[in-house]
């Protein structure tokens, strides 16, 4: 159970970490602001959660993945316009990210808080996992710092690229799962080289969405996206610095 | 706003491979147990899991193998579906359980008896 609650912690916040980092270092949110943020996108995870029972019967069991491909589509579209330094598009995208993971560890926690011995892993596994993703939270803010102050604005574009992309890639396995898309068996194994569950399959997947075995379908969806997302902020980059010279 | 949904819905329908009915196979879940623990599918066809929580407790079915992840909460069904699938075995589990609830999907090419 303690291993367990660790893994889930880690699994279901870290995500979150990276994209509040990603979004935090591009739009630049003050304490406060991030405190609101985060705040609301607890409230709402458990709002979700209490209805999530409910809806997952909605549309012949197909309820709940509807609303998570709509809330991937936010995240991915509210980072983009993230990039064009809006505070209330990354405020959605943080928001909306931790009612995709946050609510999986809350059902987690809710479920099992009552079960015989269970409330003191489930405290310290969580407790560990918290502290894990802070460590690595700590280290990546100094990375991206590092990286802006070198390479500017646009690193920070291409990371958030390709992490929000990554978010497209659960919606086709999504709609795959509930058989509204039809997707091509596995194009590639690549478990040989990074398996999905290893210590860094895990950050990677976090990072930028990595799939041991993706299909032909995502690669191209991961490939289009990620060349619209960063086309799109290089056009916004431009149109600032037109502005900024006018 | 309703109707529209609705009519998104449809859509949606409309436009999915839905019409071709999927093989259905049954999968329980009980005592943060799976069964059957191993289920035998033909190659190459795309499937219909219902899984059905027994549980008092949460469940996420999980499969890196299959590229799915679905929460099952208690006393409720679930729909998955999976495939097409080259022949193979594609394990899955319980993340909340992940040391007793596992199984496997084992896919087998299906020779036709007539042929």
């Amino acid at each position: 159970m303690l291993i367990t609650s660790l893994l889930m912690s880690i699994n279901q916040l870290l995500p979150v970490v990276i994209l509040c980092l990603l979004l935090n270092g591009l739009v630049d949110l003050t304490r406060k602001q991030l405190l609101v943020i985060l705040g609301s996108g607890i409230v709402c995870s458990f709002a979700y959660v209490q209805s999530a029972a409910i809806v997952s019967q909605l549309f012949e069991h197909r309820g709940l993945e509807f609303t998570q491909i709509m809330v991937c589509c936010i995240i991915f579209i509210a980072s983009l316009l993230a990039c064009n330094q809006q505070k209330w598009a990354a405020s959605v995208a943080i928001i909306s990210a931790m009612v995709l993971y946050l609510s999986h560890y809350i059902i987690y926690i809710v479920g099992f808080w009552q079960a015989k011995e269970a409330a003191e892993p489930l405290l310290i596994g969580t407790l560990l996992g918290v502290g894990i993703c802070f460590s690595f939270g700590t280290l990546f803010y100094f990375l991206l710092e590092t990286l802006k102050t070198h390479f500017g604005d646009n690193s920070l574009h291409i990371l958030l690229a390709s992490n929000a992309t990554a978010k497209l890639l659960i919606v086709i396995d999504l709609a795959s799962q509930i058989d509204v898309l039809d997707i091509t068996t596995r194009y590639v194994d690549w478990r040989g080289f990074i398996a999905e569950n290893s210590e860094l399959g895990r950050v990677l997947k976090a990072l930028m969405g990595y799939e041991a075995t993706p299909s032909l379908t995502a690669l191209w969806v991961y490939t289009a996206a990620f060349s619209v997302f960063v086309l799109v902020c290089l056009l916004i980059g431009k149109k600032s610095q037109f502005k900024e010279t006018l | 706003m309703y109707k529209n949904l609705s009519r998104g819905y449809l859509l949606l329908l409309l436009l999915s491979p839905l019409n071709v009915k999927s093989e259905e196979f049954i999968l329980i879940l009980k005592d943060h147990l799976f069964y059957p623990s191993e289920i035998y599918v033909p190659a190459n066809k795309k499937l219909k899991l219902l899984i059905e929580n027994q549980d008092s407790t949460p469940e996420e079915f999980d499969s890196f193998d299959l590229n799915r992840e679905k929460v099952l909460y208690p006393a409720r069904q679930s729909v998955i579906y999976i495939g097409p699938l080259s022949p193979g075995r594609y394990e899955f589990f319980g993340e909340f359980s992940p040391n007793t609830a596992r199984g496997v999907v084992i896919a087998t090419e299906v020779t036709n008896a007539d042929n």
